[in-house]
């Protein structure tokens, strides 16, 4: 009785409290939408680390809106370096990018990054439904609580299977089910455009086969780049991007449809 | 049979000194979650050791301690990021250079001033001499640093869960941080009254430990770790009272442990 009085004080507080604050969003919004091309590469150039020598050079490829293609080539390659780059991470050397109608930048709502090894805080109190929360977070700003968007969160939880483990604590997930709520993440996040790098390494049989469901089966409208060692991935994909020895090539004409046997 | 909990209140000193705890505790325990969960328990000792210099050189030039103090903290925190800026060099070593620099600078100022008792309750703390413009400090500080944890709740969780996210999202995790330290600046400057500044860092780590074993959410974590370091607050200050060879500092420290101790044998295994 008493905690519940006090929770309900404790909310009109803060909210009284946030009412009085101004909204700032993280970064400016997002003008232009996708034209018929997600992402866009001309001479594109760019290194691991500044210092480092070119990853790959002057390389070009285009990626139409809703085709889920393929990040292929050997360990060094550049496959995560490229990924970076798309998200804003990195910064290019030469060239111009466009990524769902924008050039890169941090503040993105319609583009979201998984890394290879996402490098999260453990241990850490967070329930999952708190983490995969977190996506909405891109549609406020400074000084703002994210109490809405709870159907958005369920619903993602659901798609990607996880609507059981929502209140279980971060830390006790498998790397599998962990992945999966980072991909329900930045599907609350609203992103259209996916970079994921390696999502399925040392991933369990499982997780893997719910996050392809998600991916390739359902339809969902998302582009998808993905990077992969795997060859037995491959024949699910309308387009295979092969960097190797500094250099891109593009395999599979993708227009949106089908082609998975061309 | 309540005597020995009644006896002392009547006391102005003691009650000055309960609320002063009170309100320290629940400012370090809220800042100690986030020192603890993202491994800033070394940056804090230095912030806190730094005060020493600070409230020294504050008194032979006749500066406000709490100026002095402040100062002194921040010049820590940005000689720790400027060291550890250049490639090559660590956080942790470059935090370790300006904690025993600040420290050294501090004692060569105490023997300037000629008076190393004067710094006694400096160095160790001194509660029960803690005065109304004392209380006044500590109860802005706990306002400010307060209203800071609330505004920026889910930018702080994030930020110290998965910065790669919150830099994709462009929330600033770098300027979440700058804000983190001087939050804990001024919760230190404020609370060095409390337990001394050599043992300030144990306000922050201990009651938040305790309650990163207990708590779930973050809210949970700071809710876990207030109750721990109110109990070992006014644990600390009874002792201290009763059995007057345990200084309250060290009193109180040591009741903030005892939490500790019994959750780290009992809090349920995850």
């Amino acid at each position: 009785m008493i905690r519940r009085w006090a929770s309900i004080g404790a909310r009109r507080l803060s909210d009284a409290l946030f009412a009085v604050m101004p909204t700032i969003p993280y970064a400016r919004p997002e003008t232009r939408a996708c034209g018929g091309l997600a992402v866009e590469a001309r001479d594109l150039t760019a290194g691991p680390s500044p210092d480092a020598p070119d990853a790959f050079g002057r390389i070009s490829f285009e990626i139409p809106c809703g085709c889920r293609a393929a990040l292929i080539g050997p360990n060094g390659s550049g496959k995560s370096t490229l990924l970076r780059v798309l998200a804003g991470l990195a910064p290019r050397r030469t060239g111009e990018i466009r990524v769902a109608g924008e050039a890169p930048r941090l503040g993105r709502r319609r583009v979201a990054y998984l890394a290879q090894r996402p490098r999260l805080t453990d241990p850490f109190p967070l329930r999952l439904r708190r983490l995969v929360q977190m996506g909405t977070y891109a549609h406020h700003g400074w000084f703002e609580e994210c109490r809405h968007g709870e159907e958005t969160v369920d619903r993602a939880l659901a798609q990607l299977a996880l609507t059981e483990l929502a209140d279980r604590p971060v830390g006790s997930l498998s790397g599998g089910q962990l992945q999966r709520g980072l991909i329900a993440r930045a599907v609350v996040q609203g992103a259209e455009v996916l970079l994921l790098d390696e999502p399925f390494a040392a991933l369990d049989r499982a997780s893997r086969d719910v996050i392809e469901a998600f991916l390739f089966e359902q339809g969902h409208g998302f582009t998808v780049l993905m990077a992969t060692h795997d060859p037995a991935d491959l024949p699910r994909f309308d387009r295979l991007l092969e960097l190797r020895a500094g250099a891109l090539t593009t395999r599979l004409a993708c227009d949106g449809h089908d082609h998975r046997h061309a | 049979m309540l005597e020995p909990l009644l006896e002392p209140l009547a006391e102005p000193f003691f009650a000055r000194a309960l609320l002063a705890v009170a309100l320290g505790g629940v400012t370090c325990a809220c800042l100690g979650a986030y020192v603890v969960l993202r491994r800033m328990a070394f940056v804090s000792t230095a912030l806190t050791h730094s005060i020493l210099p600070g409230v020294v050189g504050a008194s032979l030039l006749g500066f406000s301690p709490y100026l002095g103090a402040l100062a002194a903290a921040l010049v820590t925190a940005a000689g720790a990021a400027w060291l550890a800026a250049r490639r090559g060099a660590s956080e942790d070593s470059a935090v370790g250079v300006m904690l025993s620099v600040m420290f050294a600078a501090g004692v060569a100022l105490m023997q300037q001033a000629n008076s190393w008792r004067d710094f006694a309750g400096l160095l160790f703390g001194s509660v029960v001499a803690v005065g109304a413009d004392d209380l006044r400090v500590i109860g802005v500080t706990a306002a400010v640093v307060l209203l800071g944890l609330r505004l920026l709740h889910k930018e702080l969780e994030l930020a110290s869960f998965d910065e790669e996210y919150a830099t994709l999202l462009g929330a600033r995790p770098a300027l979440l941080r700058v804000v983190l330290l001087a939050l804990v600046a001024l919760g230190a400057v404020s609370c060095v009254r409390l337990v001394g500044a050599l043992l300030t860092t144990a306000l922050f780590v201990i009651p938040a430990a305790t309650g990163v074993l207990l708590g779930r959410t973050v809210p949970q974590v700071m809710a876990w770790g207030v109750a721990c370091a109110l109990a070992g607050g006014v644990g600390g200050l009874y002792l201290s009272y009763h059995f007057p060879a345990v200084p309250s500092g060290a009193g109180i420290v040591l009741c903030c442990a005892l939490p500790y101790l019994a959750a780290r044998l009992f809090a349920p295994r995850r």
